[in-house]
Formats: C-alpha cells, structure tokens, sequence
C-alpha cells in the first residue's frame, strides 16, 4: 500500500510507512499510537517524528533554478528553517516554515511557468512573423 | 508493489532519454523552443540555473570543458542527484534533504554563487 502522507509504496501489513513514520492503520492493529512530539526542552527529536514535516527542499531548489530566482531563495531559507527547527525539537514553528517554503514554491513556479509560456508566445510570433517576411521577399 | 515502482522508473528512463535526445541534436543557441530562463529575460542578470541547457547539450557531446563554462553548477547538482539516486530508486526521499547542513549548504552556495557570476570577478 502507499503511504497517504508520502506516497512511498510500504509492506500491506506495515504499521507505519518507513519513509515518514505516519501510522497506516490497514492491516495493523488501530491500537498504534504515534509518538508524542518531541517537547520545546530536550534532546532532538528522532528522525521519525522529524521527517513527518515536508521541507520542500528540492522543489524550492528547482523553482530557483528553472523558474523564479527570488522567490526561490525566500523558499529555500524557509525549507532550512525547517529543518533547523526540527534538530531543535520546535515542531510547531518547523511546520510553520514548511507551510512558508511550500507556499513561496508554489507562487515562484507559478509565476515562473507563466513568464515562460508567455516568452514562448512571444518568439512563437516573432518566428511566424519572420516565416511569413521571408516568403513574401522571395 | 514491485511493477508499479519499474514502471514510475521505465517512464523516467524513457522521458529522460528523449529530453537527453532533444539536447543532443538540436543546439540550445541555434533552436528557440527551449524555455528561457524567466529571470533573466526581466532582468538581464544570469540566475545560478543558467546555461544549464547549454552545458549539457554540450556534455552530452562529451565536451566536459563547455559545459563547465557554461554552468559549473550543472556538475555539482550531477553529484548530488548521484547521490540521492539509491534511495530515490527505492521510492524514498533521501535522509540529506532534511540535515539542516545540507539546506543550509544549498542555500549560502546558490545565493553565493548567483551573486559571484553577476559580477566581473567571474572568470567564464
């Protein structure tokens, strides 16, 4: 079964996805508890109750490289925060982070696809223009 | 599911083996059907993701020298991509992405080098 949280494709019986640590439920007994977070005092989290919280890393690294460079960067340090926050144990404000880092991803790969398409249009046009220029010199 | 993950990863091959076709024929400076990079078309400045076709239209046809002029960032996120690739194949995200390091890393290296290549201290 895949994993609702991630995606990642677990064992039918898994009790919890082995990418992420979300409970699974099918196929376990309902009595899984997840662990309880991780308070603000203490040592940091486990990597399991840290990766529950999506940094958006790679995808705000993509929209820097290929779409929309300031938002991008704004996406960036807002996926770092993320993981900051989790090595410290502040899970509220890391999910806060990955809501910022998913949202600034969101917006910079939107307006990037939109200049591009709209570039596009532009040089579609202009190589028209030139096709048609040229067919009528000859 | 084991058909399921081969074949998320036999479209891949098959997507990346044309993307990698279409690069090696058709030059990025002769064809305008490439995608432009958005920041550089308002501003006039390279973002750190520039000349990222380029290189490796050129990497393809194993001239490792240009595409290093034209993008040495292509190389550095070739490594990284290498090195993600294990736990990408088993469907999973890979441990680094959430080190508070590697974020970071990125980060300071993307705007360092973004900044450094607009400016005349640039050597390529």
């Amino acid at each position: 079964m895949n994993c609702p949280n991630c995606g990642t494709s677990n064992l039918d019986n898994a009790a919890v996805c082995v990418n992420c640590g979300r409970s699974l439920g099918a196929g376990a007994p309902s009595s899984y508890t997840p662990p309880p977070p991780p308070s603000n005092f203490g040592a940091p989290p486990s990597v399991g109750a840290g990766a529950t919280i999506p940094n958006y890393l790679w995808q705000s690294i993509v929209v820097t490289l290929c779409c929309c460079l300031p938002l991008g960067i704004v996406s960036i340090i807002f996926a770092a925060q993320v993981n900051s926050k989790l090595a410290q144990g502040d899970v509220a404000g890391a999910q806060e982070a990955s809501q910022k880092a998913k949202m600034f991803a969101l917006i910079g790969f939107g307006v990037g696809l939109v200049i591009i398409i709209l570039s596009m249009i532009f040089n579609g046009a202009v190589f028209m223009n030139a096709i048609r220029e040229a067919q009528a010199n000859r | 599911m084991p058909s399921v993950k081969l074949r998320r990863i036999a479209s891949l091959a098959v997507v990346a083996a044309a993307g990698a076709w279409v690069l090696y024929t058709f030059a990025p400076t002769a064809y305008g059907f490439y995608p432009q990079c958005p920041f550089r078309l308002l501003t006039g400045l390279e973002c750190p993701g520039c000349g990222t076709t380029r290189a490796l239209h050129h990497l393809l046809h194993g001239r490792v020298e240009e595409a290093f002029r034209f993008n040495p960032m292509l190389f550095v996120l070739l490594a990284v991509a290498l090195f993600a690739l294990p736990s990408l194949l088993r469907g999973r995200s890979p441990r680094f992405l959430m080190q508070p390091w590697f974020a970071w890393t990125a980060f300071f290296v993307l705007t360092g080098y973004w900044i450094v290549r607009n400016t005349p201290l640039y050597p390529f």
